[in-house]
Protein backbone atom coordinates (compact mmCIF):
# COMPACT_ATOMS: atom_id res chain seq x y z
CA UNK A 1 0.00 0.00 0.00
CA UNK A 2 2.77 2.43 0.96
CA UNK A 3 4.73 1.60 -2.20
CA UNK A 4 1.76 2.14 -4.55
CA UNK A 5 0.85 5.43 -2.89
CA UNK A 6 4.44 6.65 -3.08
CA UNK A 7 4.72 5.66 -6.74
CA UNK A 8 1.52 7.53 -7.56
CA UNK A 9 2.45 10.63 -5.58
CA UNK A 10 6.06 10.91 -6.72
CA UNK A 11 5.95 9.72 -10.31
CA UNK A 12 9.33 10.24 -12.00
CA UNK A 13 10.82 11.68 -8.80
CA UNK A 14 10.94 8.17 -7.39
CA UNK A 15 14.09 6.41 -8.51
CA UNK A 16 13.71 2.90 -7.14
CA UNK A 17 12.00 0.93 -4.39
CA UNK A 18 13.15 -2.20 -2.61
CA UNK A 19 11.00 -4.10 -0.15
CA UNK A 20 13.00 -6.04 2.41
CA UNK A 21 11.21 -8.84 4.23
CA UNK A 22 12.88 -9.64 7.52
CA UNK A 23 11.93 -13.00 9.06
CA UNK A 24 12.06 -13.20 12.86
CA UNK A 25 11.62 -15.83 15.55
CA UNK A 26 11.38 -19.61 15.29
CA UNK A 27 8.17 -19.32 13.24
CA UNK A 28 9.91 -16.91 10.86
CA UNK A 29 7.10 -14.37 10.76
CA UNK A 30 8.37 -11.38 8.86
CA UNK A 31 8.05 -7.61 8.89
CA UNK A 32 8.74 -5.15 6.11
CA UNK A 33 11.28 -2.46 5.56
CA UNK A 34 10.76 -0.31 2.45
CA UNK A 35 13.85 1.35 0.98
CA UNK A 36 12.97 4.25 -1.30
CA UNK A 37 15.49 6.20 -3.35
CA UNK A 38 14.04 9.52 -4.44
CA UNK A 39 15.16 12.75 -6.04
CA UNK A 40 15.56 15.67 -3.68
CA UNK A 41 12.66 17.60 -5.25
CA UNK A 42 10.24 14.88 -4.20
CA UNK A 43 11.21 14.77 -0.55
CA UNK A 44 8.38 16.86 0.95
CA UNK A 45 5.77 15.12 -1.23
CA UNK A 46 7.09 11.77 -0.03
CA UNK A 47 6.79 12.74 3.63
CA UNK A 48 3.33 14.22 3.06
CA UNK A 49 2.26 10.90 1.57
CA UNK A 50 3.18 9.18 4.84
CA UNK A 51 0.85 11.54 6.73
CA UNK A 52 -2.08 9.72 5.08
CA UNK A 53 -1.56 6.81 7.47
CA UNK A 54 -1.44 8.91 10.63
CA UNK A 55 1.40 10.82 12.18
CA UNK A 56 4.65 9.22 10.97
CA UNK A 57 7.33 8.64 13.57
CA UNK A 58 10.73 10.00 12.57
CA UNK A 59 13.27 7.46 13.72
CA UNK A 60 16.60 8.54 12.32
CA UNK A 61 17.85 11.36 10.17
CA UNK A 62 21.39 10.74 9.07
CA UNK A 63 23.69 11.67 6.26
CA UNK A 64 26.91 10.71 4.64
CA UNK A 65 29.60 12.38 2.59
CA UNK A 66 29.73 10.47 -0.68
CA UNK A 67 32.57 12.49 -2.20
CA UNK A 68 30.80 14.37 -4.97
CA UNK A 69 27.64 14.99 -3.04
CA UNK A 70 25.91 14.34 0.28
CA UNK A 71 23.42 11.56 0.86
CA UNK A 72 20.63 12.03 3.37
CA UNK A 73 18.73 9.14 4.92
CA UNK A 74 15.37 9.62 6.67
CA UNK A 75 13.92 6.62 8.48
CA UNK A 76 10.22 6.75 9.29
CA UNK A 77 7.80 4.28 10.74
CA UNK A 78 4.13 4.14 9.90
CA UNK A 79 1.18 2.01 11.09
CA UNK A 80 2.58 1.77 14.59
CA UNK A 81 0.23 1.20 17.57
CA UNK A 82 -1.09 -1.84 15.64
CA UNK A 83 0.35 -5.25 16.50
CA UNK A 84 2.64 -6.56 13.70
CA UNK A 85 1.45 -3.89 11.27
CA UNK A 86 4.30 -1.42 11.47
CA UNK A 87 6.33 -0.69 8.33
CA UNK A 88 9.71 1.01 8.28
CA UNK A 89 10.09 3.45 5.40
CA UNK A 90 13.55 4.72 4.49
CA UNK A 91 13.91 7.70 2.14
CA UNK A 92 17.32 8.47 0.76
CA UNK A 93 18.44 11.11 -1.72
CA UNK A 94 21.51 12.99 -2.82
CA UNK A 95 22.07 16.73 -2.56
CA UNK A 96 24.96 18.63 -4.17
CA UNK A 97 27.79 19.68 -1.89
CA UNK A 98 27.91 23.17 -3.39
CA UNK A 99 24.31 23.83 -2.44
CA UNK A 100 23.47 21.52 0.47
CA UNK A 101 19.95 22.79 1.12
CA UNK A 102 16.85 20.75 1.97
CA UNK A 103 13.46 21.85 3.28
CA UNK A 104 13.05 21.51 7.02
CA UNK A 105 10.52 19.05 8.44
CA UNK A 106 9.91 21.11 11.57
CA UNK A 107 6.63 22.72 10.38
CA UNK A 108 5.19 19.21 10.07
CA UNK A 109 7.14 17.37 12.79
CA UNK A 110 8.40 19.80 15.48
CA UNK A 111 10.50 17.05 17.07
CA UNK A 112 12.64 16.87 13.92
CA UNK A 113 14.41 20.03 15.09
CA UNK A 114 16.86 17.98 17.20
CA UNK A 115 17.77 15.71 14.29
CA UNK A 116 18.15 18.60 11.86
CA UNK A 117 20.34 20.59 14.25
CA UNK A 118 22.63 17.58 14.59
CA UNK A 119 22.98 16.98 10.85
CA UNK A 120 23.42 20.70 10.29
CA UNK A 121 26.46 20.90 12.59
CA UNK A 122 27.92 17.49 11.71
CA UNK A 123 27.50 17.50 7.95
CA UNK A 124 26.92 21.14 7.05
CA UNK A 125 23.47 20.67 5.54
CA UNK A 126 21.29 23.76 5.57
CA UNK A 127 17.64 23.14 6.48
CA UNK A 128 15.38 25.74 4.95
CA UNK A 129 12.81 26.80 7.55
CA UNK A 130 14.65 25.49 10.61
CA UNK A 131 14.22 28.14 13.32
CA UNK A 132 16.62 26.91 15.99
CA UNK A 133 20.07 27.03 14.42
CA UNK A 134 22.19 26.69 17.56
CA UNK A 135 24.66 23.86 17.99
CA UNK A 136 23.22 20.68 19.47
CA UNK A 137 26.16 18.54 20.57
CA UNK A 138 29.15 20.66 19.55
CA UNK A 139 30.25 23.52 21.80
CA UNK A 140 29.02 27.04 21.03
CA UNK A 141 32.52 28.23 20.06
CA UNK A 142 32.99 25.51 17.44
CA UNK A 143 34.88 26.99 14.44
CA UNK A 144 32.74 27.80 11.41
CA UNK A 145 33.05 25.72 8.30
CA UNK A 146 34.24 22.60 10.13
CA UNK A 147 32.06 19.51 9.82
CA UNK A 148 33.09 16.29 11.63
CA UNK A 149 31.32 13.94 9.22
CA UNK A 150 32.67 15.47 6.01
CA UNK A 151 35.40 13.59 4.20
CA UNK A 152 36.89 16.58 2.34
CA UNK A 153 39.02 19.54 3.46
CA UNK A 154 36.25 20.80 5.79
CA UNK A 155 36.53 17.77 8.09
CA UNK A 156 38.19 17.67 11.50
CA UNK A 157 41.30 15.54 10.82
CA UNK A 158 43.52 18.51 11.77
CA UNK A 159 41.67 18.90 15.08
CA UNK A 160 42.04 15.28 16.21
CA UNK A 161 44.56 14.75 18.98
CA UNK A 162 46.39 11.49 18.37
CA UNK A 163 47.59 9.45 21.31
CA UNK A 164 49.87 6.48 21.16
CA UNK B 1 -1.06 52.84 43.67
CA UNK B 2 2.22 50.99 43.59
CA UNK B 3 3.46 49.65 40.31
CA UNK B 4 4.68 46.12 40.36
CA UNK B 5 7.14 44.79 37.86
CA UNK B 6 7.45 41.10 37.14
CA UNK B 7 10.96 39.84 36.92
CA UNK B 8 11.85 36.56 35.37
CA UNK B 9 15.01 34.85 36.48
CA UNK B 10 17.07 32.45 34.55
CA UNK B 11 17.78 29.36 36.62
CA UNK B 12 20.51 27.13 35.24
CA UNK B 13 20.37 23.50 36.33
CA UNK B 14 23.40 21.52 35.31
CA UNK B 15 25.64 20.47 33.70
CA UNK B 16 26.62 19.41 37.21
CA UNK B 17 23.76 19.44 39.67
CA UNK B 18 22.57 17.20 42.52
CA UNK B 19 19.28 16.57 40.72
CA UNK B 20 20.99 15.29 37.61
CA UNK B 21 22.92 12.09 37.38
CA UNK B 22 24.58 12.96 34.11
CA UNK B 23 25.78 16.20 32.54
CA UNK B 24 23.14 18.22 30.72
CA UNK B 25 22.04 21.80 31.21
CA UNK B 26 18.46 22.89 31.64
CA UNK B 27 17.99 26.64 31.74
CA UNK B 28 14.63 27.42 33.25
CA UNK B 29 13.19 30.91 33.00
CA UNK B 30 11.26 31.35 36.24
CA UNK B 31 8.67 33.84 37.34
CA UNK B 32 8.32 33.41 41.07
CA UNK B 33 8.07 29.66 41.52
CA UNK B 34 6.67 28.98 38.04
CA UNK B 35 8.72 28.00 35.07
CA UNK B 36 7.71 30.06 32.06
CA UNK B 37 10.26 28.81 29.56
CA UNK B 38 12.84 26.06 29.49
CA UNK B 39 15.77 25.39 27.25
CA UNK B 40 18.14 22.44 27.08
CA UNK B 41 21.79 22.33 26.12
CA UNK B 42 23.12 18.87 25.48
CA UNK B 43 26.42 17.55 24.28
CA UNK B 44 28.53 17.86 27.43
CA UNK B 45 29.70 14.31 26.96
CA UNK B 46 29.62 13.95 23.20
CA UNK B 47 32.43 11.53 22.49
CA UNK B 48 32.04 11.16 18.75
CA UNK B 49 31.45 7.44 19.15
CA UNK B 50 29.95 7.09 15.65
CA UNK B 51 33.08 8.71 14.21
CA UNK B 52 35.21 6.15 16.08
CA UNK B 53 33.02 3.27 14.95
CA UNK B 54 33.45 4.18 11.29
CA UNK B 55 37.19 3.58 11.71
CA UNK B 56 36.94 0.13 13.32
CA UNK B 57 35.80 -3.28 12.13
CA UNK B 58 32.27 -4.48 12.80
CA UNK B 59 33.10 -6.64 15.82
CA UNK B 60 35.13 -3.88 17.47
CA UNK B 61 32.27 -1.49 16.76
CA UNK B 62 29.88 -3.93 18.45
CA UNK B 63 31.86 -3.71 21.69
CA UNK B 64 32.16 0.04 21.28
CA UNK B 65 28.37 0.28 20.95
CA UNK B 66 28.05 -1.56 24.25
CA UNK B 67 29.93 1.29 25.91
CA UNK B 68 27.55 4.00 24.74
CA UNK B 69 25.44 3.49 27.83
CA UNK B 70 26.21 1.84 31.15
CA UNK B 71 22.63 1.17 32.19
CA UNK B 72 21.20 -0.22 28.98
CA UNK B 73 24.38 -1.87 27.85
CA UNK B 74 22.47 -4.52 25.95
CA UNK B 75 20.19 -2.19 24.00
CA UNK B 76 22.81 -0.65 21.75
CA UNK B 77 24.52 -3.96 20.86
CA UNK B 78 21.05 -5.42 20.26
CA UNK B 79 20.11 -2.75 17.74
CA UNK B 80 23.59 -2.90 16.22
CA UNK B 81 23.61 -6.67 15.64
CA UNK B 82 20.10 -6.46 14.17
CA UNK B 83 21.21 -3.68 11.82
CA UNK B 84 24.29 -5.61 10.68
CA UNK B 85 22.31 -8.84 10.23
CA UNK B 86 19.72 -6.99 8.15
CA UNK B 87 22.44 -5.38 6.06
CA UNK B 88 24.35 -8.59 5.27
CA UNK B 89 21.31 -10.88 5.17
CA UNK B 90 22.26 -13.08 8.12
CA UNK B 91 19.86 -14.70 10.55
CA UNK B 92 20.62 -15.74 14.12
CA UNK B 93 19.66 -19.31 15.10
CA UNK B 94 16.36 -19.56 17.07
CA UNK B 95 18.08 -20.48 20.34
CA UNK B 96 20.27 -17.38 20.12
CA UNK B 97 17.21 -15.23 19.42
CA UNK B 98 15.55 -16.52 22.58
CA UNK B 99 18.64 -15.96 24.70
CA UNK B 100 18.89 -12.40 23.38
CA UNK B 101 15.31 -11.71 24.38
CA UNK B 102 15.85 -13.14 27.87
CA UNK B 103 18.91 -10.95 28.49
CA UNK B 104 17.15 -7.87 27.10
CA UNK B 105 14.17 -8.40 29.41
CA UNK B 106 16.40 -8.95 32.45
CA UNK B 107 17.94 -5.62 31.61
CA UNK B 108 14.53 -4.00 31.45
CA UNK B 109 13.78 -5.25 34.97
CA UNK B 110 16.95 -3.76 36.44
CA UNK B 111 16.63 -0.52 34.48
CA UNK B 112 13.02 0.08 35.53
CA UNK B 113 13.83 -0.60 39.18
CA UNK B 114 16.74 1.80 38.87
CA UNK B 115 14.39 4.49 37.57
CA UNK B 116 11.86 3.89 40.35
CA UNK B 117 14.67 4.44 42.85
CA UNK B 118 15.95 7.54 41.09
CA UNK B 119 12.54 9.19 40.93
CA UNK B 120 12.02 8.49 44.64
CA UNK B 121 15.39 10.10 45.30
CA UNK B 122 14.50 13.15 43.18
CA UNK B 123 11.55 13.86 45.42
CA UNK B 124 13.61 13.35 48.56
CA UNK B 125 12.18 9.95 49.44
CA UNK B 126 15.52 8.27 50.04
CA UNK B 127 14.44 5.18 52.04
CA UNK B 128 12.48 4.13 48.96
CA UNK B 129 15.62 4.56 46.84
CA UNK B 130 17.61 2.26 49.13
CA UNK B 131 14.88 -0.34 49.26
CA UNK B 132 14.28 -0.49 45.50
CA UNK B 133 17.99 -0.60 44.72
CA UNK B 134 18.46 -3.38 47.25
CA UNK B 135 15.88 -5.35 45.28
CA UNK B 136 17.69 -4.55 42.05
CA UNK B 137 20.86 -6.29 43.22
CA UNK B 138 19.32 -9.74 42.64
CA UNK B 139 18.93 -9.24 38.90
CA UNK B 140 22.38 -7.66 38.68
CA UNK B 141 23.84 -10.75 40.33
CA UNK B 142 21.87 -12.96 37.97
CA UNK B 143 23.19 -11.05 34.96
CA UNK B 144 26.70 -11.45 36.31
CA UNK B 145 26.12 -15.19 36.70
CA UNK B 146 24.74 -15.53 33.16
CA UNK B 147 27.13 -13.27 31.30
CA UNK B 148 30.14 -12.75 33.55
CA UNK B 149 29.58 -9.07 34.21
CA UNK B 150 27.20 -6.72 35.98
CA UNK B 151 27.33 -4.19 33.14
CA UNK B 152 28.72 -4.43 29.60
CA UNK B 153 27.76 -8.06 29.25
CA UNK B 154 29.52 -8.77 25.93
CA UNK B 155 26.82 -11.34 25.27
CA UNK B 156 25.70 -10.53 21.74
CA UNK B 157 27.52 -11.31 18.52
CA UNK B 158 26.59 -10.64 14.92
CA UNK B 159 24.58 -13.75 14.04
CA UNK B 160 23.87 -14.99 17.57
CA UNK B 161 25.07 -14.86 21.15
CA UNK B 162 28.38 -15.78 22.73
CA UNK B 163 27.27 -17.82 25.74
CA UNK B 164 24.69 -20.56 26.07
CA UNK B 165 22.25 -21.17 28.91
CA UNK B 166 22.56 -24.52 30.72
CA UNK B 167 20.14 -26.20 33.13
CA UNK B 168 21.72 -24.58 36.17
CA UNK B 169 21.44 -21.11 34.69
CA UNK B 170 17.84 -21.68 33.63
CA UNK B 171 17.01 -22.75 37.19
CA UNK B 172 18.67 -19.59 38.54
CA UNK B 173 16.58 -17.40 36.22
CA UNK B 174 13.38 -19.18 37.29
CA UNK B 175 14.13 -18.69 40.98
CA UNK B 176 14.94 -15.06 40.33
CA UNK B 177 11.65 -14.52 38.52
CA UNK B 178 9.74 -15.88 41.51
CA UNK B 179 11.55 -13.36 43.69
CA UNK B 180 10.74 -10.47 41.33
CA UNK B 181 7.08 -11.41 41.03
CA UNK B 182 6.79 -10.91 44.76
CA UNK B 183 9.10 -7.90 44.91
CA UNK B 184 7.22 -6.11 42.15
CA UNK B 185 3.95 -6.69 44.01
CA UNK B 186 5.51 -5.03 47.05
CA UNK B 187 6.79 -2.16 44.91
CA UNK B 188 3.33 -1.66 43.41
CA UNK B 189 1.83 -1.55 46.89
CA UNK B 190 4.33 1.08 48.01
CA UNK B 191 4.31 3.31 44.94
CA UNK B 192 0.58 3.18 44.32
CA UNK B 193 -0.62 3.54 47.88
CA UNK B 194 1.83 6.12 49.18
CA UNK B 195 0.07 9.51 49.43
CA UNK B 196 3.34 11.49 49.25
CA UNK B 197 4.34 9.77 46.05
CA UNK B 198 0.97 10.42 44.49
CA UNK B 199 0.96 14.05 45.61
CA UNK B 200 4.37 14.70 44.11
CA UNK B 201 3.75 12.98 40.77
CA UNK B 202 0.05 13.39 39.88
CA UNK B 203 -0.37 16.20 37.32
CA UNK B 204 3.39 16.81 37.26
CA UNK B 205 5.02 17.06 33.84
CA UNK B 206 1.86 16.47 31.86
CA UNK B 207 2.40 15.21 28.34
CA UNK B 208 -0.50 15.03 25.92
CA UNK B 209 -0.82 12.44 23.19
CA UNK B 210 -0.48 15.18 20.55
CA UNK B 211 2.76 16.50 22.07
CA UNK B 212 4.16 12.99 22.36
CA UNK B 213 3.53 12.42 18.64
CA UNK B 214 4.82 15.80 17.51
CA UNK B 215 7.97 15.68 19.61
CA UNK B 216 8.71 12.09 18.54
CA UNK B 217 8.56 10.72 22.11
CA UNK B 218 9.28 7.02 22.48
CA UNK B 219 9.07 4.24 25.04
CA UNK B 220 7.40 4.50 28.44
CA UNK B 221 7.23 8.30 28.02
CA UNK B 222 5.06 7.94 24.91
CA UNK B 223 3.08 5.07 26.42
CA UNK B 224 2.30 7.14 29.54
CA UNK B 225 0.75 9.70 27.19
CA UNK B 226 -1.56 6.96 25.91
CA UNK B 227 0.29 6.00 22.72
CA UNK B 228 0.28 2.24 22.19
CA UNK B 229 3.77 2.33 20.79
CA UNK B 230 6.13 -0.54 21.49
CA UNK B 231 8.42 -2.14 18.93
CA UNK B 232 7.96 -5.51 20.64
CA UNK B 233 4.31 -5.21 19.65
CA UNK B 234 4.42 -3.21 16.41
CA UNK B 235 7.29 -4.90 14.64
CA UNK B 236 8.25 -7.91 16.79
CA UNK B 237 11.72 -9.30 16.37
CA UNK B 238 13.57 -12.33 17.75
CA UNK B 239 11.58 -14.27 20.35
CA UNK B 240 9.01 -11.45 20.62
CA UNK B 241 7.85 -12.48 17.12
CA UNK B 242 6.68 -15.83 18.56
CA UNK B 243 4.57 -14.28 21.29
CA UNK B 244 2.00 -11.53 21.43
CA UNK B 245 3.43 -8.70 23.46
CA UNK B 246 1.06 -5.79 24.02
CA UNK B 247 2.08 -2.24 24.88
CA UNK B 248 1.44 -1.33 28.52
CA UNK B 249 -0.57 1.90 28.61
CA UNK B 250 -2.21 3.69 31.55
CA UNK B 251 -5.72 3.47 30.03
CA UNK B 252 -5.53 -0.32 30.47
CA UNK B 253 -4.41 -0.02 34.09
CA UNK B 254 -6.46 2.80 35.59
CA UNK B 255 -8.90 3.48 32.78
CA UNK B 256 -7.71 7.03 32.09
CA UNK B 257 -4.69 8.74 30.63
CA UNK B 258 -3.15 11.72 32.37
CA UNK B 259 0.31 11.50 30.83
CA UNK B 260 1.97 12.59 34.07
CA UNK B 261 4.81 11.26 36.18
CA UNK B 262 2.40 8.97 38.05
CA UNK B 263 1.26 7.32 34.81
CA UNK B 264 4.83 6.72 33.73
CA UNK B 265 5.45 5.03 37.09
CA UNK B 266 2.49 2.74 36.49
CA UNK B 267 3.72 1.90 33.00
CA UNK B 268 7.15 0.98 34.30
CA UNK B 269 5.80 -1.08 37.23
CA UNK B 270 3.51 -3.10 34.96
CA UNK B 271 6.25 -3.56 32.40
CA UNK B 272 8.33 -5.37 35.01
CA UNK B 273 5.47 -7.90 35.32
CA UNK B 274 5.37 -8.17 31.54
CA UNK B 275 9.12 -8.81 31.40
CA UNK B 276 8.81 -11.62 33.95
CA UNK B 277 6.10 -13.21 31.80
CA UNK B 278 8.18 -12.89 28.63
CA UNK B 279 11.26 -14.42 30.27
CA UNK B 280 9.27 -17.38 31.64
CA UNK B 281 7.65 -17.93 28.24
CA UNK B 282 11.10 -17.84 26.57
CA UNK B 283 12.47 -20.40 29.03
CA UNK B 284 9.50 -22.69 28.39
CA UNK B 285 9.88 -22.57 24.60
CA UNK B 286 13.68 -22.31 24.45
CA UNK B 287 14.55 -24.15 21.22
CA UNK B 288 17.63 -26.39 21.04
CA UNK B 289 20.39 -25.87 18.52
CA UNK B 290 23.46 -23.75 17.85
CA UNK B 291 23.88 -20.24 19.23
CA UNK B 292 25.92 -18.69 16.43
CA UNK B 293 25.22 -18.53 12.71
CA UNK B 294 28.92 -18.13 11.97
CA UNK B 295 31.23 -19.25 14.82
CA UNK B 296 34.39 -18.38 12.89
CA UNK B 297 34.83 -14.66 13.44
CA UNK B 298 37.47 -14.23 10.71
CA UNK B 299 35.01 -15.71 8.25
CA UNK B 300 32.29 -13.41 9.62
CA UNK B 301 34.46 -10.36 9.08
CA UNK B 302 35.26 -11.53 5.53
CA UNK B 303 31.53 -11.91 4.82
CA UNK B 304 31.00 -8.37 6.05
CA UNK B 305 33.89 -7.12 3.95
CA UNK B 306 32.37 -8.62 0.83
CA UNK B 307 28.86 -7.34 1.59
CA UNK B 308 27.38 -4.24 0.20
CA UNK B 309 24.19 -2.90 1.68
CA UNK B 310 22.48 -1.04 4.44
CA UNK B 311 20.35 -2.05 7.36
CA UNK B 312 18.20 -0.67 10.13
CA UNK B 313 18.18 -2.36 13.52
CA UNK B 314 15.72 -1.54 16.27
CA UNK B 315 15.18 -2.60 19.81
CA UNK B 316 12.68 -1.52 22.44
CA UNK B 317 15.12 -0.56 25.19
CA UNK B 318 13.88 0.12 28.73
CA UNK B 319 13.70 3.84 27.86
CA UNK B 320 12.24 3.42 24.39
CA UNK B 321 13.25 2.83 20.84
CA UNK B 322 16.95 2.39 20.08
CA UNK B 323 17.66 2.56 16.38
CA UNK B 324 20.90 1.91 14.53
CA UNK B 325 21.60 2.45 10.85
CA UNK B 326 24.65 0.89 9.19
CA UNK B 327 25.95 0.79 5.64
CA UNK B 328 28.69 -1.46 4.26
CA UNK B 329 30.30 -0.62 0.94
CA UNK B 330 32.12 -3.88 0.18
CA UNK B 331 35.60 -2.47 0.75
CA UNK B 332 36.12 -2.63 4.51
CA UNK B 333 35.06 -4.97 7.30
CA UNK B 334 33.39 -2.24 9.32
CA UNK B 335 30.54 0.14 8.69
CA UNK B 336 31.22 3.13 6.42
CA UNK B 337 28.18 4.82 7.90
CA UNK B 338 26.87 4.26 11.38
CA UNK B 339 24.17 6.27 13.10
CA UNK B 340 22.93 5.66 16.59
CA UNK B 341 19.69 7.02 17.95
CA UNK B 342 19.12 6.51 21.64
CA UNK B 343 15.67 6.97 23.20
CA UNK B 344 16.69 10.00 25.28
CA UNK B 345 17.68 11.78 22.06
CA UNK B 346 13.96 12.01 21.31
CA UNK B 347 12.61 12.14 24.81
CA UNK B 348 14.65 15.19 25.87
CA UNK B 349 12.59 17.09 23.26
CA UNK B 350 9.62 17.02 25.63
CA UNK B 351 11.35 18.93 28.44
CA UNK B 352 10.71 22.26 26.73
CA UNK B 353 6.96 21.50 26.85
CA UNK B 354 6.45 19.70 30.16
CA UNK B 355 8.53 22.13 32.20
CA UNK B 356 6.38 25.13 31.28
CA UNK B 357 4.02 25.79 34.17
CA UNK B 358 5.87 23.47 36.52
CA UNK B 359 7.12 24.58 39.92
CA UNK B 360 10.84 24.75 40.62
CA UNK B 361 10.55 21.80 43.00
CA UNK B 362 9.04 19.73 40.21
CA UNK B 363 11.92 20.28 37.80
CA UNK B 364 13.90 17.22 39.01
CA UNK B 365 10.81 15.05 38.60
CA UNK B 366 10.00 16.42 35.15
CA UNK B 367 13.62 15.91 34.16
CA UNK B 368 13.83 12.45 35.70
CA UNK B 369 10.45 11.48 34.23
CA UNK B 370 11.87 10.33 30.91
CA UNK B 371 14.71 8.48 32.65
CA UNK B 372 17.33 10.51 30.82
CA UNK B 373 20.45 8.68 29.80
CA UNK B 374 22.90 11.18 28.42
CA UNK B 375 25.91 10.00 26.55
CA UNK B 376 27.40 13.38 26.84
CA UNK B 377 31.09 15.17 28.09
CA UNK B 378 31.79 18.03 30.26
CA UNK B 379 32.76 21.64 29.79
CA UNK B 380 32.57 24.65 32.07
CA UNK B 381 29.27 26.40 32.61
CA UNK B 382 29.68 30.11 32.22
CA UNK B 383 27.97 32.34 34.77
CA UNK B 384 27.67 35.92 33.60
CA UNK B 385 27.46 38.73 36.13
CA UNK B 386 24.42 40.99 36.03
CA UNK B 387 20.78 40.84 36.94
CA UNK B 388 19.42 41.66 40.36
CA UNK B 389 20.81 40.11 43.50
CA UNK B 390 18.41 39.44 46.33
CA UNK B 391 19.71 40.11 49.85
CA UNK B 392 19.80 37.06 52.09
CA UNK B 393 17.28 38.53 54.55
CA UNK B 394 14.73 39.10 51.81
CA UNK B 395 15.07 35.55 50.52
CA UNK B 396 14.59 34.22 54.05
CA UNK B 397 11.52 36.39 54.59
CA UNK B 398 10.00 35.18 51.30
CA UNK B 399 10.66 31.57 52.22
CA UNK B 400 8.97 31.99 55.59
CA UNK B 401 5.99 33.68 53.97
CA UNK B 402 5.58 30.85 51.55
CA UNK B 403 5.84 28.18 54.24
CA UNK B 404 3.21 29.97 56.29
CA UNK B 405 0.93 30.33 53.27
CA UNK B 406 1.18 26.66 52.40
CA UNK B 407 0.61 25.71 56.02
CA UNK B 408 -2.57 27.79 56.06
CA UNK B 409 -3.71 26.23 52.77
CA UNK B 410 -3.04 22.70 53.93
CA UNK B 411 -4.36 23.05 57.47
CA UNK B 412 -7.38 24.97 56.19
Amino acid sequence: MVVEDLKKALGPLLEDVRIQDIPEGSKRRSYQCVWVNIRKEGFLTAVRTLFRYGFPHLGILTGEDMGEDLRLVYIFKVFYEEPREEVTVVFSFHIPKLEPVVPSLTPMIPGASTNEREIREMLGVEFRGLKDKRHLFLPEDWPEGKYPWRKDETNVEDMVKRTR
Amino acid sequence: MMMTTTYTYSLPIGPIHPALKEPIRVVAEVEGERVVRADVKRGFAHRGIEFMGMKRNAIQTLYLSERICGICSISHPYAFVKAVENAIGMEAPPRAQYIRTIIAELERIHSHILWLGVIAHEMGFDPLLYWTWKGREMVMDLLEYLTGNRVNYAMYMIGGVRRDLNEKKIRAIKENMNYYRQFNQEMKDVFMSDPTYKARTRRVSLLTRKDALELCAVGPTARAAGLRMDIRQDQPYDAYADMDVRAVVPQDITGEVMGDAYDVTLVRLYEIDQSIEIIERCLEDLPPGPILAEPNLIKLLMTIKRSEGEGVGRHEAPRGEVMHYVRFDGTRDGPVAWKVKAPSYNNINIWGRVLVGAEIADIPIAVGYIDPCMCCNDRVAEVRRGGRELPYEEVRRKCREKTMRIKREVMG
